[in-house]
C-alpha cells in the first residue's frame, strides 16, 4: 500500500511524519517471520534457560519476548565480539535487525560510539556493523531486581534513540520509526499487513505502564545517591572502602564482560601479521603493567577502584555521559556478590 | 556501504635494515617502511614482531626523515626479547604515528634542558636531531643523561658529535663508575645542580625510567621550573595506541592519543603518574 506513494524518498519522508504505526500481533509474527530470511534478526527471547538477545527463526517466534527487561547481555557484544580478527574488513553477508533493546542497553551504546566512532581513529569494524544494524527499541513494563536506570537519568523506555521501538499492548504491536533506516524497514514491511494508527485509549494504557515502571523504580532503590554526585564520592573516598568491597573480588573480570560501556581490548598478533582484538578488562592483574614491570593496577583494589573511577569520573569529563546505564548486570553476575549499589549508599553515607 | 579505507589496526610492513648493539641490553633497530612514514619528534609507533607481539616505541631518529625509522629497545619483556633475536633482512610491521609530540616551536628562542635516563634516551635523540636542525632559533641545549654503567651508556658516536656541536652540552652520569669514567657518578638528577640554566628562558624536558622521572620533575620544580615548562614522555602500555583500548589510561588521560608528551601541570592531578 505505502509502495504506491511514488519516490522512495517521499515514502521515507511519509512513514517518518506518520511516525507510529499498528498492526495486530498475529499480522506481526507473519512479518518478522518472512524478514527472518532476508534479515538477520536478534531478537529478546525468554525460555526456561533465561532471556537474551538471540538469532530469530520461524521457530523461535514463540519465545519472543516484548516489553520486558533487559536481556541477560549487553548489546555491546553486537559490535564489540568478545574476540575479533581485525586484519581484514569482510562486506557483510545480511543486514541485522535487533529488536527488544531496553532503553539503557541503547545509552550504553552511546558511550562506546563516542570511542569507537572517533573521527581521529575511527574503528572500521565497529562502523560497519553499526551501519550494518537496525536497532529497535523496547519499553520495559517491569523491573529485575537490580535494575535501576532511573537513578541514573535514563528512562526505562524508548525515547527516540536508535532507529525505531516497538510494543505490544493490547494485543497490538506499536512500531514508531526514530530514523531514516528505520523508515526503510517500514517501507519494506508496510505493504505486508494492515497497518493502523494506534488509538488513543492504547496511548492512555501505555503513558500508565510507563508511569508504573518508573514507580516501581523509584521504590526499589531510593538510598541511592544522586548519580551526578558518585563522580565526588569516589575521588572523596579513602582507601578503606575499596579494600573492603574488593576482598570478595577475584579478578575475574566478569563485571567489565557484562558491563554494556566496559569495552577495553587488547590486540593479540598471530602470523602473517595478522590481529586480533580481544576483549580485556583492567580488572584482570597485568592489565596496567609495562615492560620494565611498573604497574599502576598492581593491587586488586586499586584495579577495582580503577574500573570506579573509569566509570564515574574520568569517562564523564572526557566522554558525554557517565559509563554507568544502571542496568544492574555487575550485581548480577559478581561470583563474589559485590552489590555496586551496596558501596555507593556506603560512600554516600561517609561524607 | 564504504569499507573504511584504512584499517587502523593493520601495521605497515617494515623491512629491518641494520641492528645496532648500543649496551649489552640496548639495540637500536633500523627499519625501512614499504611506503613513506613520517612523524612528529616524542610521537609513537606501534611495532608488530611478526607473530609475537606489538608494543609502543619512540623512534630514536630524526622526525626529518621519512624513508627510514630507528627504534631503540630494551630487552626487557616478551616482544623485546623476540625483537633483539631478529636478524637484518626481517619483516617488522609498524602503526602510527601516533599521540602528541614534544611542541618544538615553543621551544624558539629558549633554552632547553634535557635530562634522561637509560633507554630514555630513545625519544630524546630523535628530539635533539630536531633541536641541531632548528638551533638557530634556540638560546641553547643542554642534555644531562644518567646510565646505570659506564657500559650502559647508550649513542655513545652520537654523544661525541653533539659535543661538537655549537649551543649544545652534553653532562652524562653512572650510577657506578670505573677507572675509565671521568664523567659524573651518581643519578641523573645530580646533573640538575651542575647546569647552568636562565630558568625563565628555559623549558625541561624529561624522558626515562619513572623514579627518574619523578625525582628529576621534582627537582625540576624545586629549581623554579613552573608546571607548564616541564615536559614529560610518559610510559604506558599503549595497546592500540588509537584512544580506545584502556591499557594507557593514566586518569581521564588516554596517553596514546593525549600524550605521550605532556606538560607536568596537566597531569599532575592524575593517579598514580609515576608507575
Amino acid at each position: 500500500m505505502l509502495l504506491n506513494y511514488g519516490s522512495r524518498k517521499l515514502i521515507v519522508l511519509f512513514i517518518t511524519m506518520m511516525n507510529r504505526f499498528a498492526v495486530e500481533k498475529k499480522n506481526w509474527d507473519k512479518i518478522l517471520e518472512q524478514l527472518t530470511g532476508r534479515y538477520l534478526i536478534y531478537a529478546s527471547l525468554k525460555d526456561e534457560f533465561g532471556q537474551d538477545y538471540e538469532l530469530l527463526t520461524a521457530e523461535g517466534l514463540p519465545w519472543v519476548v516484548y516489553n520486558e527487561p533487559k536481556p541477560f547481555t549487553p548489546l555491546k557484544n553486537f559490535f564489540l565480539p568478545v574476540r575479533e580478527n581485525v586484519t581484514h574488513l569482510t562486506e557483510p553477508e545480511k543486514q541485522r535487525i535487533i529488536i527488544g533493546i531496553p532503553n539503557c542497553d541503547l545509552e550504553g551504546l552511546g558511550i562506546l560510539d563516542e570511542i569507537y566512532l572517533d573521527p581521529d581513529f575511527r574503528d572500521p569494524f565497529y562502523r560497519q556493523k553499526r551501519e550494518n544494524t537496525i536497532l529497535i527499541t523496547a519499553d520495559c513494563f517491569s523491573t529485575q531486581e537490580h535494575c535501576h536506570c532511573t537513578s541514573y537519568g535514563i528512562q526505562p523506555f524508548s525515547d527516540g534513540k536508535g532507529d525505531g521501538s516497538l510494543i505490544l499492548l493490547d494485543g497490538m504491536v506499536i512500531l514508531t520509526i526514530f530514523s531514516e533506516k528505520g523508515a526503510s524497514l517500514m517501507e519494506e514491511i508496510g505493504p505486508l499487513a494492515d497497518w493502523a494508527q494506534p488509538s488513543s485509549d492504547i496511548d492512555a494504557l501505555l503513558d500508565e505502564k510507563r508511569e508504573e515502571t518508573r514507580q516501581l523504580l523509584r521504590t526499589a532503590h531510593p538510598q541511592l545517591p544522586d548519580y551526578r554526585l558518585t563522580g565526588e564520592l569516589i575521588t572523596g573516598s579513602t582507601e578503606d572502602i575499596w579494600k573492603k568491597y574488593a576482598k570478595e573480588c577475584v579478578s575475574c573480570g566478569a563485571c567489565a564482560a557484562i558491563c554494556p560501556t566496559c569495552s577495553c581490548f587488547l590486540l593479540i598478533d598471530k602470523p602473517d601479521f595478522e590481529k586480533v582484538k580481544q576483549l580485556d578488562a583492567c580488572q584482570y592483574p597485568g592489565f596496567g603493567r609495562v615492560a620494565g614491570g611498573e604497574d599502576a593496577l598492581r593491587e586488586k583494589h586499586i584495579r577495582f577502584r580503577n574500573r570506579y573511577l573509569c566509570k564515574y569520573v574520568w569517562k564523564p569529563e572526557k566522554f558525554t555521559p557517565i559509563a554507568c546505564t544502571g542496568c544492574g548486570r555487575c550485581i548480577e553476575t559478581c561470583i563474589g556478590q559485590i552489590n555496586k549499589n551496596e558501596l555507593f549508599m556506603e560512600l554516600a553515607k561517609q561524607t | 556501504m564504504e569499507p573504511e579505507p584504512n584499517n587502523i589496526y593493520k601495521p605497515l610492513r617494515a623491512k629491518l635494515t641494520r641492528v645496532i648493539d648500543e649496551s649489552p641490553s640496548i639495540k637500536t633497530f633500523v627499519l625501512e617502511p614499504e611506503r613513506e612514514f613520517s612523524f612528529r619528534t616524542g610521537q609513537f609507533i606501534e611495532v608488530t614482531v611478526n607473530g609475537a607481539g606489538e608494543a609502543p616505541f619512540t623512534p630514536s631518529s630524526s622526525p626529518l626523515v621519512n624513508d627510514r625509522l630507528e627504534v631503540t629497545v630494551m630487552k626487557t619483556g616478551y616482544v623485546t626479547e623476540k625483537m633483539h633475536q631478529l636478524k637484518p633482512g626481517a619483516y617488522m610491521g609498524i602503526r602510527g604515528p601516533f599521540g602528541r609530540g614534544y611542541p618544538v616551536e615553543r621551544f624558539y628562542d629558549k633554552e632547553v634542558l634535557i635530562l634522561g635516563g637509560g633507554c630514555g634516551f630513545a625519544p630524546i635523540r630523535s628530539l635533539l636531531f630536531n633541536l641541531t636542525a632548528i638551533s638557530q632559533h634556540l638560546r641553547k641545549v643542554t642534555l644531562c643523561y644518567g646510565s646505570k654503567t659506564p657500559e650502559d651508556c647508550i649513542y655513545k658516536p652520537y654523544i661525541s658529535e653533539l659535543r661538537q656541536t655549537p649551543k649544545f652540552e652534553v653532562l652524562r652520569t653512572v650510577d657506578a663508575g670505573n677507572e675509565d669514567w671521568h664523567e659524573s657518578v651518581g643519578v641523573a638528577t645530580v646533573l640538575l645542580d651542575q647546569v647552568k640554566v636562565d630558568i625563565p628562558h628555559s623549558v625541561a624536558v624529561v624522558c626515562g625510567p619513572p623514579v627518574m622521572m619523578k625525582f628529576g620533575t621534582l627537582k625540576l620544580l624545586k629549581m623554579g621550573y613552573p608546571e607548564h615548562d616541564i615536559y614529560l614522555s610518559m610510559e604506558k602500555n599503549m595497546s592500540c595506541g588509537l584512544g580506545k583500548c584502556g591499557h594507557c589510561m593514566m586518569g581521564k588521560y588516554f596517553v596514546c592519543k593525549d600524550g605521550p608528551v605532556f606538560t607536568y601541570d596537566e597531569i599532575r592531578d592524575q593517579p598514580d603518574i609515576w608507575s
